[in-house]
């Protein structure tokens, strides 16, 4: 009988409804601007839960000697965000990931502003499900493109030939 | 007239010399409208003023958009957080 149960709840959970996603809607979702050290344990530990198996993270760091495409060295990079826009956005970008992957439970944006240095963690996302096979990967890669793409925020490099806005390229169309 | 606030990021602020301004547009004016408005009010924006992104009340907006009363309207180049 409890197996029965159990193979009634996993073929109900393909077909997710409304109320799937108030379940999906209480689990974590973190997003943040932040100044501070982006402090990886907390975080993973917050998009934790106990019927968690699996964490995909994925970390961006200053990058101090470039060797691929135009070779050359950084001193610092300088970021700024529109803050309250850029919130908005990842929260969408996570919004945008549970679409995509519902198997996903928690999930961890963050950006860290200011001026930081060659080795420092600039950004993080992090996707936790239940089991590796799940999409988990996709669901984190997806999670830093996207915000590459549509969440404010900028870059001053600092080099010794001097300083210089990084600009991105994408364009966002109605709706994003 | 509508009255507005202007935000400016990045290259866009720089160029700019100031990081917000508020003033009175007219109430139909489009974002388009707008954009020139700000060219003849800092003749430095011109050229980046050709690629910005704009946002109204944080949503991304496009030349057609009527810009609404109290509006904050931002105004920056394509975004390169990571």
């Amino acid at each position: 009988m409890k197996r029965l149960c159990r193979q009634m709840q996993r073929s109900l959970s393909f077909h997710r409804s409304a109320a799937d996603n108030k379940i999906m809607s209480q689990f974590p979702t973190i997003f943040s601007i932040t100044e501070s050290e982006i402090d990886l344990n907390d975080l993973l530990a917050r998009i934790t839960l106990t019927s968690t198996g699996a964490a995909a993270i994925f970390t961006g760091m200053v990058r101090g000697i470039t060797s691929r495409d135009d070779p050359h060295e950084t001193e610092y990079l300088e970021y700024e965000a529109y803050v309250p826009m850029a919130e908005a956005k990842m929260k969408q970008v996570a919004e945008e990931i549970r679409t995509k992957w519902p198997v996903v439970e928690g999930i961890a944006i963050v950006q860290r502003i200011g001026k930081l240095y060659p080795k420092t963690p600039t950004v993080l996302i992090a996707c936790t499900a239940a089991h590796r096979d799940t999409g988990v990967f996709d669901a984190a890669r997806y999670g830093i493109d996207r915000l590459k793409e549509i969440v404010p925020v900028w870059k001053k490099e600092v080099s010794p030939d001097g300083a210089e806005w990084i600009e991105g390229d994408y364009i966002p169309k109605a709706g994003e | 007239m509508n009255h507005v606030k202007l935000l400016f990021f990045a290259t866009i602020r720089d160029r700019a010399g100031v990081r917000s301004v508020e003033l009175d547009v007219p109430a139909d004016i489009t974002v388009k409208d707008l954009k020139e408005k700000i060219s003849a009010d800092y003749p430095t924006l011109k050229d980046s003023l050709k690629s910005v992104l704009v946002a109204i009340d944080r949503e991304y907006a496009f030349d057609e958009a009527i810009v609404p009363p109290n509006a904050e309207i931002a105004f920056f180049p394509p975004v390169s957080g990571g």
